[in-house]
């Protein structure tokens, strides 16, 4: 597996972090899950904690000294909305993931309203939570300014023009709407699901190729003939923005 | 079985009818005493009236008689006319009796030329007393004349009255009684025949029906709503077994997929490449059956209708808009017509509902129109309101849906042969179904010559 190519085909996991440790605490109480996330994160840049029960899991959220949290609903002894809710209370910000194995889509609700950052329900592919985590240990990149850039790709957010090597590109208000989600992303993978919540704010799952649709529309304005691709598709995960150095 | 026998062998008592027939025979009784009583009471107020008014009437008579005709004419009347008065007493001034059958002078009556009760001992203390009505009356010469009636005809009346209520109304209680037994014992019998019939369909003989007699009466009307309960059962049981067979092989055929593609890897020296490719096709085929798993939860989920927490006040032509300018490059792709048409005013059709759910709903209308449409051809989705409902239609020109296959379409896993071609877990329509009904909505199917039209009904929010 490792001799695999990182840059041309990641596998699932999160990126290497080149420059500070990343802490994981892992609240699971199932012993299979948790080796497989462990796995996953078994990587330079991460440190993960893998606690079993709710109440320990409060008590080392409590020290604040985690990067992001990925935490399971159902726990024993304390569940995760009830860990969840009392590290909010507690003033600790650290990001959380919540782990469902519920069908249930309120449980979604109720685990962003309790104070979760994001959601993922179980059985879910580990490509679908490394890319979330990323996601929220990278806090998306602040326009400097009025404007986004990425490689030659330039992104006017007043006056909501793009350009790309001085040549301007005309967008629909979806198509920007979708290119400016990548452009604060540089280099994550995002995952089908995530643009479907995220930039359109819908959580359903479709059969259809919806998003690929859009994203090949969108790949077509900004990629000329003589240019190289900007948007990639990561197999197995779903697609990411990189900028082309010369 | 042991608590059936019992039932059989259930004493008298504890059958419910023959309980109905003792308390009918007991309040029947009960009526019939009470009116006998009254006929009784009535019957004996007026005869003491009627004799009353006789005594008053010759009491009266014979006062306005001259002293020394009085003894003739009591003799000439009191003898042939035993009938109209029994006791004739003519006392003097010193309550001495001085002619008549009656020896002593009764010093209970008062007298007031009134009728009054009056019991007489036995002439020897031995026989019965004799009950009279009897009156006093004072003469012009100081004398006092008494005339009393027998009234045993009001002891003949109560022996009638007696007579009459053991002869009718025992024997009326008896029957009463009998049929009361044959009636609860019949009953029982259908009852029985009821309870052995529904412990073999409890035993697992779904296709056991109850005995309809024919005759219309409660039992068979009974026996009918059970039947057809039996049936829509036996129907859901063979729902719920093709559902099942249908989730069997709807997994059954990506998991082959898998395996067979997994063992001829580990057969064949593939290279690094190939074993990739392998595993990535094989995370396809497990996410298939997966996502075929995850459907079935959420639409049992959504049928358990615990969702309506997330409800808010919602737009339907905002939701379906949006919907369709996300779904308009994936028709645009297929060489599809995708167009819109709505009320001038966005917040005209004010919804009450679960936004994700809805759009999901309709993702899974318009999903279903892409899929099902040829190339070439229109999808419209048109909102409007009309009558205190919005309403939203999905219409395609592909090759439409018979109206024999428009309800079943809903069902899980159910597959119309034309749809047999095109992929996808053939939940989308169960799950839009489970959606629509967890929010009071309807959606129905109609004819769009040519292709279909999905018609969502929603009642429209205060």
């Amino acid at each position: 597996m490792t001799s695999l190519s990182e840059s041309e085909n990641p596998r699932p996991g999160p990126p290497a972090f080149a420059g500070d440790r990343m802490r994981v605490l892992l609240v699971e109480d199932d012993q299979e899950t948790a080796d497989e996330i462990i796995a996953a994160f078994s990587r330079p840049g991460y440190t993960v904690v893998h606690v079993g029960d709710g109440p320990t899991g409060l008590a080392r959220a409590g020290g604040g000294d985690f990067d992001i949290i990925i935490m399971d609903r159902m726990l024993p002894g304390l569940d995760g909305l009830s860990v969840l809710s009392a590290l909010r209370q507690a003033e600790i910000a650290t990001p959380v993931i919540v782990m469902s194995a519920l069908g249930d889509v309120d449980e979604r609700v109720r685990g962003l309203k309790a104070g979760g950052d994001d959601y993922v329900a179980k059985p879910f592919a580990m490509v679908e939570l490394a890319a979330r985590v990323e996601a929220l240990l990278r806090r998306p990149a602040l326009a400097r300014g009025t404007s986004v850039q990425v490689g030659d790709l330039k992104l006017d957010l007043i006056a909501r023009k793009v350009s790309r090597a001085g040549r301007e590109i005309e967008l629909l208000p979806r198509e920007f709407k979708l290119l400016d989600y990548f452009m604060r992303r540089p280099g994550q993978v995002l995952t089908r699901a995530m643009l479907l919540e995220n930039v359109w704010n819908y959580r359903f799952f479709t059969e259809t190729n919806l998003v690929d649709v859009h994203i090949g529309k969108l790949r077509k304005k900004i990629d000329a003939i003589d240019e190289p691709p900007m948007i990639h598709s990561v197999r197995g995960a779903g697609f990411m923005l990189i900028a082309n150095e010369e | 079985m042991i608590s059936g026998w019992a039932q059989s062998l259930a004493p008298l008592t504890r059958l419910a009818m023959f309980r109905l027939t003792l308390t009918f025979s007991a309040l029947f009784g009960l009526t019939a005493l009470v009116l006998f009583a009254f006929i009784y009471w009535q019957t004996a107020v007026v005869e003491t009236r009627r004799v009353d008014h006789m005594l008053i009437r010759d009491a009266e008579y014979f006062a306005s008689q001259p002293p020394d005709r009085l003894r003739d004419i009591i003799e000439s009347r009191v003898t042939p006319e035993l009938r109209r008065i029994t006791y004739v007493g003519l006392f003097n001034g010193a309550h001495r009796a001085e002619f008549g059958n009656f020896p002593v002078f009764p010093e209970t009556l008062p007298i007031d030329g009134l009728a009054h009760r009056l019991v007489l001992a036995g002439p020897d203390g031995q026989a019965p007393p004799e009950i009279i009505r009897a009156i006093g009356i004072g003469m012009a010469d100081g004398a006092t004349l008494m005339v009393g009636r027998n009234v045993d005809s009001l002891d003949n009346l109560a022996r009638v009255v007696k007579r009459a209520l053991g002869l009718g109304l025992i024997p009326a209680l008896l029957l009463s009684l009998g049929a009361g037994i044959v009636i609860s014992q019949r009953t029982n019998r259908q009852v029985q025949k009821l309870h052995e019939t529904a412990r073999r369909i409890m035993n697992g003989d779904l296709k056991e029906r109850l005995p309809i007699r024919g005759s219309g009466d409660d039992f068979d009307r009974l026996a009918d709503s059970v039947n057809l309960m039996l049936d829509e059962i036996a129907r859901l049981m063979e729902d719920m077994k093709a559902t099942g067979d249908n989730i069997a092989h709807d997994l059954r055929t990506p998991l082959t997929r898998v395996r067979t593609r997994l063992e001829r890897a580990r057969d064949s020296g593939q290279s690094q490449e190939d074993w990739h490719e392998t595993v990535d096709r094989a995370i396809v085929g497990l996410d298939q059956a997966l996502r075929l798993i995850t459907a079935l939860l959420r639409i049992g989920e959504i049928e358990g209708g615990q969702r309506r927490a997330a409800f808010e006040e919602l737009d339907l032509a905002e939701l379906a808009r949006e919907l369709v300018e996300l779904y308009d490059p994936i028709a645009e792709e297929k060489g599809l017509l995708l167009t819109w048409r709505a009320p001038d005013t966005a917040t005209d059709l004010p919804i009450s509902g679960d936004r994700d759910l809805l759009c999901e709903l309709l993702a899974n209308l318009l999903d279903n129109a892409i899929k099902f449409t040829p190339a070439g051809g229109l999808i419209a989705v048109e909102a409007q309101r009309a009558e205190g409902v919005c309403l939203l239609a999905v219409r395609d020109s592909g090759p439409g849906i018979p109206p024999e296959q428009r309800e079943a379409v809903f069902q899980r896993f159910y597959r119309a042969d034309i749809s047999r071609s095109v992929t996808g877990h053939g939940l989308g329509l169960s799950l839009s179904r489970a959606i629509v009904i967890l929010h009071g909505f309807t959606l129905t199917i109609e004819d769009n010559h040519p292709g279909c039209v999905f018609l969502l009904r929603c009642p429209v929010t205060q």
